[in-house]
Parts: C-alpha cells; sequence; structure tokens
C-alpha cells in the first residue's frame, strides 16, 4: 500500500459513511487480482486489479481508488470511482454510476442506470495544466514563508538548522512520525466515530510537512545571493517545491531524495518542537 | 537536488567508523566486524535453532505434546537465566569482564559445544534425550550471554554503539525471515555446522594462540571507556535506574511473549506473514526489520534511552491493539501486512535497545553482572513467566480473544505509566535543582 493511499481511503471511508453504508464489513482489496463474483460487502479497491465477470452479479456498492476494476458482469448497486481506472465493457450492467475522479473506458453499448458525475469534463494534459497546480502550492509556500521570516524568523532559523545540521536525525524521527501516524490515523478512520479526528491529524501532518519544505526553503534562500532575506526565503521555497517536483520525475533515486527532505522536514518540525528551540542531540561522552 | 551541498559544514555527528576508514585504522574497525558478525551469528542461531528448531524438533519429530514442549522451553528459559547471572557475577569478581582474550576462550568453547549440539540434534531420539540436550544449550546460552555482550564495551566507541547494535539486530531478523523457507532440521543443521566449523578454528586461533590483532585490541578499552550513562554529562546508571530499565523491558517482553504466543498458534496470522509461501511477504518483513533497526539506532544515539523506551511501549500497544482489531472485526479476508509490520517495527527496537543499553549502563567492572541480569531478567525470564502463563491460560480454556483483551489492558497501563513516570522524574530533577 503506498502512503499516497491513505488519503484517499480516510476519505473514502468519509463518503461511505455518509452513504450510509457499513464500512464495519467493508472489504478492502489492497493488492493483487481479485475476482469478484457475488460480495453482499462493500468493497474498497486499492491499488489491485479487479474483475466482475460476465456471469457475476455484485449486489454491493464498490469504491474504487486506486488500480484497475473491469466490469464484464451486472453491479445492482452504486459503483464510485474516485481514482485509478475503471474499465465498463459492452455487456455490463453498472445500476448507478458515480464519477469523482480518476480515468475510465466505458463501452457505448454498456447499461448504466444513473449516471453522475463531479469530475470536470474530460481533461487533455497540457504542459501548461501540469504546471499550474506546481505554480500554486510553490507560491501559496513561498507567501507563507516570506511572511513567516518576518514574524517567526527564529522558528524558521531553528528548523533549518536541524535540517542542515541533522539530515539523517531529523529524516529517521520523520520517517518513525509517517509510520506510525499513518497506521494509527488509518486505523482511527476504520472505527467511524474518529474519522473527523484522523482527518483532522491528517490536515496537519500535512502542514508539518509543508512547514518542513518551508524550513528547507528558508535554508537555501540563505545560500542564494538575494540581500532582503523575505524574497531570499521565498525564492529557496519555490526553488525546493520546483526541484523536488523534477528530482521527483526520475524513477526510484528521485522517490528516495523527495521521500527523504520530506521527512527530514517533517522530523526537524518536530524535534524543534515547531522551530520554537534549537535542536540539540542528547550529549555523548568523547 | 544536491542534499548534501544544502546541509553545508560537516555533518554534526558523523560516525567514528567513517573516520576509523579514512585514517586507515584497521584493527578498530576489525574490532567492529567481529562485533557484529559474533552478534549476528549469534542472534541468527538463537532466533532459528533455539525458537523456531527446538519447537519442530519436540512436537513434530518427537512426538511430545505441545504442552510439555512448552515446559521444556521454559526449562531453557531458567537455566539460562541462571547460568548467565552466575557466569556474569564470576565474571566480574575475577575481572574476567576485562580480559579480552578470557573471553574469547570462553566464547571459543562455548561455539564449540554449540557446534557439537547442533551436530546432534537431529539423532535425538527420546524425550529425556531432547531435555538433556535442552540444558546443556541453554548452559551455554547462558554463558555466551554476558560474554557476548559485553563485547559492546571493549570494541565500539560510545558514539558508534546504536548503529553497532541496529546492524547484527537488523541482519540476524533479515537473514532469519528469509532462510530457512521451510524448517529441515537435517539440512539445517548440516548447513549450520560447515558455518560455524570455520567459526569455532578462527576464534580458537585468536583466543589460544599469541596474536597481536588480539593484544592491540585489547589495549583499545581504556580508550573507549566504560558505558555512555555511567560518566558525565549523561549520567544515568544509577543501580535504581538500571534496575528500572530492566524492570521496563521485563514487561515489553512479557507482555509481547504472552500475546504473541497466542498468536503465533493462530495460522492465519502466521501463514500470511513470517511463513508466508510468498517471497515478496518475507522481503517485506525482512526489510522492515532492517529500516526498525535503523530508525532505532538512529534515536539511541541522538536522543535519551527513556524516550526509545516509551516507543517500544507505545508501538507494542498499538500492534496488540491492531491485531485485537483485526481478531474482532475481520472474518475471513487476510490480515494486512501492516500487523506484522509494526509488529517488527517494535521487535527491532526492542532487539536494539537490548544490545546497546546493557553495556552502556555498566562499567568495565559490572558489565557481567548487568548484561546477565538485563538479558537474563528482560529476555529469559519474562519468556518463562509468559510460556508459563500462557500455557495456563489455554488449559483454564481462555479463548483467545479474552487472552488477548488483558494482553492489550497490560500494554495500555504500561504505555500510560511510561510517559507519566519519565515526567515525575523530571520534575523531581527539576525540583531538586530548585533547593538549595
Amino acid at each position: 500500500m503506498t502512503p499516497a493511499l491513505i488519503p484517499m481511503l480516510l476519505l473514502t471511508l468519509l463518503l461511505i459513511a455518509s452513504d450510509g453504508a457499513d464500512t464495519g464489513t467493508a472489504r478492502l482489496v489492497l493488492s493483487g487480482e481479485h475476482q469478484l463474483d457475488d460480495t453482499r460487502e462493500t468493497v474498497i479497491v486499492g491499488d489491485a486489479a479487479v474483475t466482475i465477470p460476465d456471469d457475476a452479479v455484485v449486489t454491493a456498492p464498490i469504491y474504487v481508488i486506486g488500480g484497475t476494476t473491469r466490469i464484464t458482469g451486472a453491479v445492482d448497486a452504486r459503483v464510485t470511482q474516485i481514482a485509478g481506472t475503471l474499465v465498463v465493457d459492452g455487456d455490463a450492467e453498472v445500476d448507478q454510476l458515480r464519477v469523482i475522479g480518476g480515468s475510465r473506458r466505458v463501452a457505448s453499448t454498456a447499461d448504466i442506470g444513473r449516471r453522475t458525475s463531479a469530475d470536470p469534463a474530460p481533461r487533455t494534459q497540457t504542459p501548461l495544466r501540469s504546471v499550474v497546480p506546481l505554480a500554486v502550492a510553490a507560491g501559496a509556500l513561498a507567501l507563507i514563508g516570506a511572511r513567516l521570516e518576518r514574524t517567526r524568523r527564529r522558528n524558521l532559523d531553528n528548523i533549518a538548522g536541524a535540517v542542515s545540521r541533522h539530515p539523517v536525525v531529523t529524516a529517521t524521527v520523520g520517517l518513525l512520525l509517517v509510520i506510525t501516524a499513518l497506521s494509527l490515523l488509518l486505523f482511527m478512520a476504520f472505527t467511524l466515530v474518529l474519522i473527523p479526528v484522523s482527518l483532522l491529524g491528517l490536515t496537519v501532518g500535512i502542514a508539518v510537512t509543508a512547514l518542513g519544505i518551508i524550513g528547507w526553503g528558508h535554508r537555501l534562500g540563505q545560500r542564494l545571493p538575494l540581500q532582503q532575506p523575505r524574497a531570499a526565503t521565498a525564492a529557496g521555497v519555490v526553488a525546493v517545491t520546483v526541484l523536488l517536483q523534477v528530482v521527483g520525475a526520475v524513477p526510484v533515486v528521485g522517490d528516495l531524495v523527495v521521500g527523504f527532505v520530506l521527512l527530514s522536514g517533517l522530523g526537524a518540525v518536530v524535534v524543534t518542537y515547531l522551530g520554537f528551540t534549537g535542536f540539540q542531540p542528547a550529549p555523548l561522552p568523547d | 537536488m544536491d542534499v548534501t551541498g544544502l546541509s553545508g559544514g560537516p555533518a554534526h555527528r558523523r560516525l567514528r567508523l567513517l573516520e576509523l576508514v579514512a585514517q586507515h585504522q584497521w584493527v578498530p574497525i576489525a574490532g567492529y566486524g567481529f562485533y557484529v558478525a559474533l552478534l549476528t551469528a549469534g542472534y541468527y542461531y538463537n532466533l532459528t535453532f533455539v525458537q523456531l528448531g527446538l519447537v519442530d524438533l519436540g512436537t513434530n519429530r518427537l512426538g511430545m505434546p505441545g504442552r510439555d514442549v512448552s515446559l521444556v522451553m521454559a526449562l531453557l528459559a531458567v537455566v539460562a537465566l541462571t547460568v548467565s547471572v552466575a557466569a556474569g557475577v564470576v565474571m566480574d569478581r575475577r575481572g574476567w569482564s576485562r580480559d579480552l582474550r578470557l573471553k574469547l576462550r570462553l566464547l571459543t568453547v562455548v561455539t564449540a559445544v554449540q557446534l557439537i549440539l547442533t551436530v546432534v540434534a537431529p539423532q535425538l531420539g527420546t524425550p529425556a534425550g531432547f531435555t538433556a540436550w535442552v540444558v546443556v544449550c541453554a548452559a551455554t546460552i547462558g554463558v555466551g550471554m554476558p560474554v557476548t555482550f559485553s563485547f559492546m564495551a571493549d570494541l565500539i566507541p560510545i558514539r558508534d554503539r546504536g548503529f553497532a547494535a541496529a546492524v547484527p539486530a537488523g541482519l540476524a531478523f533479515f537473514v532469519a525471515s528469509l532462510y530457512p523457507q521451510q524448517w529441515r532440521i537435517e539440512e539445517f543443521s548440516a548447513v549450520m555446522a560447515i558455518a560455524m566449523t570455520p567459526a569455532v578454528v578462527v576464534l580458537a586461533a585468536l583466543a589460544f594462540r599469541p596474536s597481536r590483532l588480539v593484544d592491540r585490541l585489547a589495549r583499545q578499552q581504556t580508550r573507549l571507556g566504560p558505558g555512555r550513562f555511567t560518566r558525565p554529562p549523561a549520567l544515568t546508571a544509577s543501580t535504581a535506574a538500571f534496575a528500572l530499565a530492566v524492570a521496563a523491558l521485563f514487561a515489553v517482553f512479557f507482555i509481547d511473549s504472552l500475546g504473541f504466543l497466542r498468536i503465533i498458534d493462530t495460522p492465519a496470522y502466521i501463514s500470511t506473514s513470517w511463513q508466508s509461501p510468498d517471497i515478496g511477504v518475507r522481503l517485506f518483513i525482512a526489510v522492515a526489520h532492517v529500516v526498525g533497526a535503523a530508525i532505532a539506532g538512529v534515536l539511541y544515539t541522538t536522543f535519551d534511552w527513556r524516550w526509545l523506551l516509551v516507543w517500544v511501549y507505545g508501538l507494542f500497544g498499538f500492534t496488540h491493539l491492531l491485531y485485537m482489531f483485526d481478531l474482532a472485526t475481520a472474518a475471513d479476508a487476510a490480515p494486512p501486512l501492516l500487523l506484522p509490520g509494526m509488529y517488527v517495527l517494535a521487535v527491532a527496537f526492542y532487539t536494539t535497545l537490548n544490545f546497546a543499553l546493557w553495556p552502556d549502563l555498566s562499567t568495565h567492572d559490572t558489565i557481567g553482572t548487568r548484561c546477565a541480569v538485563g538479558v537474563g531478567v528482560a529476555g529469559w525470564l519474562a519468556s518463562f513467566l509468559s510460556t508459563s502463563l500462557a500455557l495456563a491460560s489455554d488449559a483454564a480454556g481462555v479463548t483467545l480473544l479474552t487472552h488477548l483483551r488483558y494482553v492489550d489492558a497490560l500494554a495500555l497501563l504500561l504505555l500510560l505509566v511510561t510517559p507519566l513516570l519519565l515526567f515525575a522524574g523530571r520534575v523531581r530533577t527539576l525540583a531538586r535543582q530548585e533547593a538549595p
């Protein structure tokens, strides 16, 4: 299971709960190839390949959040696609199809009862379109960074100091926190009552990671030949965001580098208590 | 992106090992190699032959009832504990703890006896023979434990101890998760014998013949000094602190084995994780061991060890909750890999802490006793008591779910108590500073 799937899963559980379906018996298909013949429990398709064969009649709702789902038979319930790929073949019957995101190929002869779509018209990927979200993210982080540089410079200095002087320690702390926190959040979401808490936790996690990126940007900004400290931090944040995007495109190594930078930023924010104090490792005798 | 270019200046706390490599100081580096190889091999032997192999030998080959096998395992724990404490005390009293060459000789004898035991194991035919075998094996483990654990103080500089503890903790479990896939005692005994024979020869050559390498390694001891917590700036190794550490790790291990003794009997959990036919699953578990040990090693060096203890409690408590939740809700679906993954993380923390903490809480004159008591009480006594209790609860017809509920309650209680104690300790320190 990829970490990126967890937030999606949290949102899906929230959606299932609001649909009135029972998450307690929900079946989570996270990997491998599966065939659904007749299932009565709600199915969530993660990074798996799921097929509903020709002669099958599924009576439980299906939520697609990743992987590939291929419907050849009949689904006498609602199919919700949030992400991933959905293939509906010509002879298939689907009672309701709700589309929120992801990519799909629906045969024109397929029998679909009711179709709702929250997804904007199918997009064509142009270079400009893929740059816009990045630019927005970089711009927003740069603005926050510049503001923090003015109001909370000590905090940023402490975070930047921790990432640059103790990259391994901060990345390790970050890794441990991410592993345990994500498991904990997921676990809480399955209790249903705690879904709001786990969404809140996820939001806090994203905010802390963003602060970590700003910390890296602040550090990089100090190295840039810019006189104005606020401009330097803003430029550093933009540079880090763009570099992360570029490096992330490289397979394997890129993911590792991006992971390292994000985790050490997150760890630095935590070990410096949001930057309110500098990080000092435990003293060691020589 | 050039990460190192951004970090600026030399890393604050680089491994001493890297400096030694840069300075071509091969003797201390050989010491690292020896320590890591010894602990990895020793722990691997313990994980496979002692924990997996004996149960299999007793149940499947000798046809003993599960209850009897558990009793024999409990006997193993008691003998190992008694012998190791006795050995540790003698080592400290006679000053053997300081004597690297003497410890090498003890180790050679222990390894040689274990080699013979390994070769003999497939020939065992009666429960009585099996019990005798286990007693001898426990005695060798008992002597071997304080000897091997105390090598940390002779060979590894303070700064690298977290790292040096993490490598064997990760490696031993890594190899044990991948090999043996299928347990066949004849094959395994042959492989181990082939691997152990050269080890015994090398050890004997080092221990009983004059060797400049051993002389130079023995001289390192004064330079490396006593444990990290026995001197400023982090003087926390009072007898009370040691007792607290023993009690704390005893509790962790007790709860862990109490819970998992029953889980391991549940095929749905074990066949989808540790004994999965899918190599990918086993590889995941093996890698998780290494990652967990690495995290624990870094944290051990950077933070106060008591924080690591809180993490150990937290991870074990959380893992128990996960299993409990899965038992209560999931009907027949395969349990997610998250469960063994979290468990492995907790075990890696626990093991790394055990390797590093006892030597660091001792001086050269207390290391034998403290390692023996630490590992003996926190490891062997805990496993003895929990085996007995799990057997009793099984005999009393307690269901898995009820049993785990008690374990969970204990785990949560400790999870609550540990941070409170830490906090209270800090309050006491501050209050003392206030007083004139």
